[in-house]
Order: C-alpha cells, then sequence, then structure tokens
C-alpha cells in the first residue's frame, strides 16, 4: 500500500498509478451533489480565499457528513462528475468516490495532472480514521455542507489516472 | 398492555435496529471468508477485506455499517396463540425511533406536505428519527412465537432494484435468464457490489416485493437452492466484481422466494440488488 499526504504536489501524483491500492492522510475536503455547483461558483468569481477554502493540492471526497459518518456517493451523478474537471484545474488532485467515471472525465483529469480514487463504503472504518471534522462553506446544507476531515490512513484504490482507468 | 410491557418491547426493538445496522450475521461473515479465498485478483481480494474490516469495526463499536443507514422495515411472525395489537404496533414504532437515535441513523428524513416531500423543499429533519419506518408485514407462521424482523434498506439497491412482469412462456428459464439479465445490469450500476439478489415471484407488484423482503428474512448466505446458486453463478459471469473493480465476486448470493401464481403468461418479479452490507437485518422474540 502506498502513502498519500495532502497536501499532494504534482510529484506524488506521477508517483501513482491505477491499480495502485494507497492509504490518505491529512486534511480533505468533502462534497457532493448538493455543494459542488456552489464551490465551482466561488472558483469563477475568485470567491475560495474569502470563503476560506485553499485546493491547491486537495482531495474531494464524494460524501455527505451526517452524525452516522461518512461514505462516498457515485462520483458519475452528473453534479458531481461535471464538477471534476473544473475542480482539477483549481488544484484539486485526487478525487475520491465511488463509481465509473466517463472517458472524457479520464482525459480532463490527465490534463491536470489529477486522479480519481475509489473508497470502499467502509463507514465504521473511516469513523475510526477520522480525526478531526468541522463545517467550511456553505452551513446551510447541513450534512451536505462542504467538510474539512483530518483523516489518518483511509484506504482506497487508484481508478483512473494519467489517461488510464481501471474501468 | 402495561407501560413495563411496552418498555420491553420499544428496548428490544431499539436493540435490534441498532444489530440490524452494525453487525454481520455468522453466514454473511462466513460468505466473505469464502469470497476472500476465492478471490484471485487482487485489487477485488482487498476491498472484500476492507468490507469485512469495517463490518468487525462496527459489531465493535455498534456504530453504522454504511453511512447510509437504510429505511427501517419491519417484518412480525405471529403464532397461533400470539396477538398484535395497535399498542404493539406503536411501542415497535417507538423502538424504531429510539434505534435509529442510538445508531445513529443518517438524519435523511424529509419533512412538509406531499409536494414538499416530492421535490425536497421542505427541508430535512434533524433527528435521525423522522426517517419514519415503512409499512410493517406481517406473517402467519405455525411456531408459536411473535418475532421481529428488523430490515435496514439502503437508497443504491432502491436505485437499482425492479419490479416488473415477466412473460413466462411456461419455462423456469426464461423467468431466470430475465432475473440475470436484470441483475447484471443493475449490479454493474450499483457501485456497492458483492451484491445479494433478493427476489421475489408473485401474481401483483405488491405480493411480488412482500415475497421479497420476505426472501430477505429467512435468508442464509451459505444455504442456496439449485435456483438460487444459477441466478448467482450466471450473474457472476459478468466479472463486475466487488466496488464494480472486476474480478469473481459480484455476487455472494441470491435468495428467492417463490409464491403462489395465477394461471396467466406473466409472473411479477420484484428484484432488489442488496448492497454488500444487506440484507442488514437482526431478529427478537417479543
Amino acid at each position: 500500500m502506498k502513502k498519500i499526504v495532502t497536501p499532494i504536489t504534482d510529484e506524488a501524483i506521477n508517483q501513482i498509478a491505477v491499480n495502485d491500492m494507497v492509504y490518505l492522510s491529512g486534511y480533505i475536503y468533502t462534497g457532493r451533489d448538493a455543494v459542488l455547483p456552489k464551490v465551482l461558483e466561488l472558483i469563477e468569481s475568485n470567491g475560495l480565499k474569502e470563503a476560506g477554502i485553499d485546493l491547491q493540492g486537495s482531495v474531494i471526497f464524494h460524501t455527505a457528513v451526517s452524525p452516522a459518518g461518512v461514505g462516498p456517493t457515485s462520483s458519475n451523478k452528473l453534479e458531481i462528475e461535471s464538477s471534476i474537471p473544473v475542480l482539477s484545474k483549481a488544484g484539486v488532485k485526487l478525487h475520491l468516490g465511488k463509481g465509473e467515471l466517463s472517458s472524457k472525465t479520464i482525459e480532463e483529469l490527465e490534463k491536470y495532472n489529477s486522479v480519481y480514487a475509489v473508497i470502499p463504503p467502509v463507514t465504521a472504518l473511516l469513523e475510526s480514521k477520522t480525526l478531526e471534522r468541522k463545517v467550511v462553506a456553505f452551513p446551510e446544507l447541513g450534512m451536505e455542507a462542504l467538510h474539512l476531515l483530518k483523516v489518518d490512513g483511509f484506504p482506497a484504490i487508484i481508478a483512473a489516472a494519467h489517461g488510464k482507468s481501471l474501468y | 398492555m402495561t407501560m413495563k410491557q411496552q418498555e420491553m418491547i420499544i428496548n428490544k426493538i431499539k436493540d435490534t435496529l441498532v444489530r440490524a445496522g452494525s453487525t454481520f450475521r455468522e453466514d454473511q461473515k462466513e460468505i466473505y471468508r469464502q469470497a476472500i479465498k476465492k478471490e484471485t485478483l487482487p485489487r477485488a481480494k482487498w476491498a472484500l477485506e476492507t468490507i469485512l474490516e469495517d463490518a468487525e469495526v462496527a459489531e465493535k463499536n455498534r456504530s453504522p455499517l454504511c453511512d447510509d443507514t437504510g429505511i427501517p422495515h419491519v417484518f412480525l411472525e405471529v403464532g397461533p396463540n400470539k396477538s398484535v395489537t395497535g399498542a404493539d404496533l406503536e411501542a415497535i414504532r417507538m423502538g424504531v425511533a429510539e434505534g435509529l437515535r442510538e445508531l445513529p441513523g443518517r438524519p435523511m428524513g424529509i419533512k412538509g406536505d406531499d409536494k414538499q416531500r416530492l421535490d425536497q423543499s421542505g427541508g430535512l429533519d434533524e433527528d435521525s428519527a423522522g426517517v419514519l419506518p415503512a409499512p410493517i408485514l406481517i406473517k402467519q407462521v405455525e411456531e408459536d412465537v411473535l418475532r421481529a424482523h428488523v430490515l435496514m434498506l439502503g437508497g443504491g439497491p432502491a436505485i437499482r432494484g425492479i419490479t416488473h412482469r415477466v412473460f413466462h412462456k411456461h419455462s423456469v428459464s426464461v423467468v431466470t435468464d430475465e432475473i440475470v439479465k436484470r441483475a447484471s445490469e443493475a449490479v454493474a450500476l450499483l457501485g456497492c457490489s458483492p451484491c445479494a439478489l433478493s427476489v421475489g415471484i408473485g401474481r401483483s407488484q405488491f405480493e411480488a416485493t412482500a415475497l421479497m423482503i420476505e426472501a430477505m428474512v429467512y435468508s442464509d448466505f451459505t444455504v442456496q437452492s439449485d435456483l438460487e446458486k444459477e441466478i448467482t453463478d450466471k450473474v457472476n459471469e459478468s466479472n463486475v466484481g466487488p466496488l464494480g473493480l472486476k474480478g469473481a465476486t459480484s455476487v455472494l448470493a441470491t435468495f428467492m422466494k417463490v409464491g403462489p401464481q395465477r394461471a396467466s403468461g406473466i409472473r411479477v418479479v420484484c428484484l432488489r440488488p442488496s448492497c454488500c452490507f444487506e440484507p442488514r437485518m437482526a431478529s427478537v422474540e417479543l
């Protein structure tokens, strides 16, 4: 198992390939279909800094954060998958979720040297590896707000990287 | 009903719901161990091992197996000399609410009137118990017992599940081939494989769905009929694998309940591609 720590550099991305099983540690953002379009609006309006969001070398985990814990939702939902190119261009290095992505999205990931990883829906295990959590933006969305988690060793597998994919 | 009897039912249902949402049954653990042993693709083996590890942590902490904690469904078995009163059903409802708060269940109940609940404009109920249980199913049984089974049904399988007629053409294989076709497509799209295929075959949409629930209630991963095994093996040929990562284990087992049928050209088939944690179910005698 390889280890990935945030913030993730371009050099670190160059070291990983499709089929690599990894442990992910550090601070990661969470967001799914309700909040990601709002983050895209912030990117467009240059509002990220004011909102306290730093996407350079970051990870976006496609999940809600509820009292039940976290777990991936399908990354190929329209609002989520369509956010991937814009977020990658803005600095996100790893998109964490589940399900197959389109070949177009995989090309976009390659263009910005970003990757996609699948994380099993193992909520109890992920809870045991989550050290901190807080709402960063859009608190009105409740469990679908943009959260920041500090995690230690989330298990994942690289499913799309450098123009290749598992699917 | 006395206060003490009511409290007893509430506590038993609460505990059963928490077990359903946090605990793999022994036959479920065993089928995972067998699948891990058989799986040759390293990433598929890793996915299965991680799911089993999650089950161990969830059981130890009595915490949710998955963040989609599901919609509570209660199935009651009622023996010849047992009865169920309105007060019993109310105590069961209260036990479900308490169980959701203790698990805790994901607070995903939608508030508001019909239109607001449809378009989700009424907002979310912050109380985990705002996720109301589905209507209770009651089955008459020969054993003289009053037993409750609590099932927690997640959203992914609900998206991919299908209830639709099959023109059987007086052939069992026509029916099973259609189930395999529908299941193969559903499993590929689910994302949270390996699945347990839950199937009910009846004369109406209601009956088929009730039979599908019953198939889950009486499920045992280590006991499979010839038909169930045939469906499992054929869907596994699709090579979807755990979490869609390819591999031999797309489906762990099939649970099928065939009900009474009528003279007709169709059979109504309810198919639920239950996810890698399902059936999340626990049982208790009341």
